[in-house]
């Protein structure tokens, strides 16, 4: 269990640092994640299965400007490795992610807090051109950053793997098929939140054929996504008239100012 | 004045490298500022050799910086072509930089976050989870390729033109309404992937069933008749108008458990 453990905590480690220093490279999604901690819990497939499911929930959570959004990186590996550990499906996955996603966000949040003091210590060796140590006060933080959740990780993997087996084994069965409901319902969040970001009366209509190509034609994702491609090329490069700059008129009613969205 | 100061590639691969870096200090305060800081260091050891001019230059970029991450490397290349006229020019207004810098992070925000964050990703995702449900390895593997070829383009590409072409860059493409087009073809496919995903990814359907008569009525046959995955739509809808209505997410996805556990224990769902 040490040895899972660390190496789940490290797998929390590189999730949380992929959008600090390797430039959001999506490493940090459950759809990565979720992978990772099932290969080095020796279910592989169910690892990427419980990621997907996870991945769909929060698909429209984000990073953007200066908000901090819930804790995907120690949710989702926390929820897949007790789902994977209890043998249950993604239903306790996502049962339990959500609350450690929004409980491992306040430590985030307070990394972000002390980080301003290295920030003032940086404006001082600034003052004396001090390369090394600027550098120095950039780097502190971001092993802040991968404590922030490598610690919890390490630890609730280490101490808390037995009791929360049990404890998912002492649920009764109706409110685990009542949690994998819910985590069928959940993904609608993530659809609306994605909504959020894109949606305009104007721009409502592509919504609709996308649903509808889907419902009646029941043709996949990937080729819907090609053929919207083709029809907004078409749109926007052959049919000219003055109306069709829609994203300008659209997006800028619409556009994406974080403190639109209410994350507590 | 001595020679012309110039910066080389490797200052400028270096850039590209510590670009990534960019929210490793993030914080409330100023938040970017020490990652862009620290990714503008190569150009201002090479373009300073005076202790005071270096101390300008590392003071002026550890001024508030915020933007998507995608876009800084063009905004670093920008301000790099800044500070070599800056080191070679006594009469260039230094103010300017900063200037620029605030003036690029807002919009480029905008349009990043929109094609990436909103458009890119979601894209990514929608095919990478359609092979990941069935435990496919595809899945994780195509996302981050989909998402990672254009980034890491746009990432490269966006330095060396911002280097090179300089401010005025950003303003023509802005006149051509090239900028427009592109944004409007994200924003049109995200949607329309989206709508997609609604239809083949929320699984919602009821088991309720009556008898009128001794005829078995199926509600979700009923329903399958008027539109198919018509719950899934409804769902969709009336989290987003409530989202837009400002509900919280975090109260929404917690209440959303709560009424998943009490509709299927209840037979409706």
């Amino acid at each position: 269990m040490l040895t899972q453990a660390l190496l789940l905590g490290l797998i929390a480690g590189i999730g949380i640092l992929d959008g600090r220093i390797f430039g959001v490279l999506m490493l940090e999604r459950p759809l990565v994640l979720g992978a990772l901690v099932g290969l080095v819990l020796g279910d592989f497939k169910t690892g990427i299965i419980i990621g997907a499911q996870l991945e769909l929930i929060w698909m429209g959570i984000a990073g953007i400007g200066s908000s901090t959004p819930p804790d995907v990186v120690t949710g989702g590996v926390l929820g897949t490795a007790f789902a994977i550990l209890s043998g249950k499906g993604p239903e306790v996955a996502l049962a339990l992610a959500v609350p450690i996603a929004v409980l491992a966000q306040s430590l985030g949040v307070l990394v972000r807090v002390i980080n301003t003091y290295f920030i003032h210590k940086a404006d001082k060796y600034a003052k004396k051109a001090d390369f090394k140590k600027v550098t120095l006060m950039m780097w502190i933080p971001v092993v802040l950053f991968f404590l922030s959740v490598f610690v919890p990780t390490f630890l609730a993997i280490l101490l808390g793997a037995d009791k929360v087996t049990t404890l998912i084994n002492a649920v009764p069965k109706v409110i685990l098929d009542g949690l994998t409901i819910a985590g069928n319902l959940l993904p609608a969040i993530g659809f609306a939140l994605l909504m959020d970001m894109l949606f305009s009366k104007k721009m409502s209509v592509f919504f609709f054929i996308g649903f509808l190509a889907a419902s009646y034609l029941k043709i996949d994702v990937m080729a819907i996504a090609l053929m919207g491609v083709c029809i907004a090329i078409i749109l926007n490069f052959f049919v000219n008239n003055e109306g069709n700059q829609l994203s300008k008129k659209g997006n800028d009613a619409d556009s994406l100012t974080e403190g639109e969205i209410n994350f507590e | 004045m001595s020679e012309e100061k110039k910066l080389r590639k490797k200052d400028l691969r270096s850039i590209l490298w510590r670009s990534f870096a960019l929210q490793g200090a993030f914080n409330y305060e100023r938040m970017q500022n020490l990652g862009f800081c620290y990714t503008m260091i190569p150009a201002i050891k090479r373009l300073y050799d005076k202790e005071e001019e270096q101390s300008l230059a590392l003071k002026r970029h550890l001024e508030i910086f915020n933007t998507t991450p995608v876009a800084v490397p063009t905004i670093a290349g920008i301000s790099a072509a800044m500070e070599e006229q800056n080191a070679n020019h006594q009469d260039f207004d230094t103010s300017s930089i900063n200037a620029v810098k605030t003036a690029l992070m807002g919009p480029l925000a905008g349009i990043g976050d929109s094609l990436f964050w909103g458009t890119l990703r979601i894209i990514a995702a929608g095919i990478g989870i359609s092979f990941a449900t069935q435990g496919n390895l595809i899945g994780p593997l195509l996302f981050l390729l989909l998402y990672n070829v254009p980034n890491l383009l746009v990432r490269i590409y966006g330095l060396k033109f911002g280097y090179s072409v300089g401010v005025n860059s950003l303003e023509r493409i802005q006149k051509e309404g090239l900028m427009d087009k592109i944004m409007s073809i994200a924003t049109t496919v995200g949607l329309v992937v989206v709508g997609a995903m609604v239809a083949t990814m929320l699984k919602v359907s009821t088991p309720l069933k009556f008898n009128v008569n001794g005829a078995k009525v199926v509600i979700q046959d009923i329903l399958n008749q008027i539109l198919p995955n018509l719950l899934p739509l409804v769902l969709t809808l009336v989290i987003f108008w409530m989202i837009r209505k400002k509900f919280s997410i975090s109260k929404l996805t917690i209440a959303i458990i709560f009424f998943g556990i009490i509709v299927h224990w209840a037979g409706i769902l």
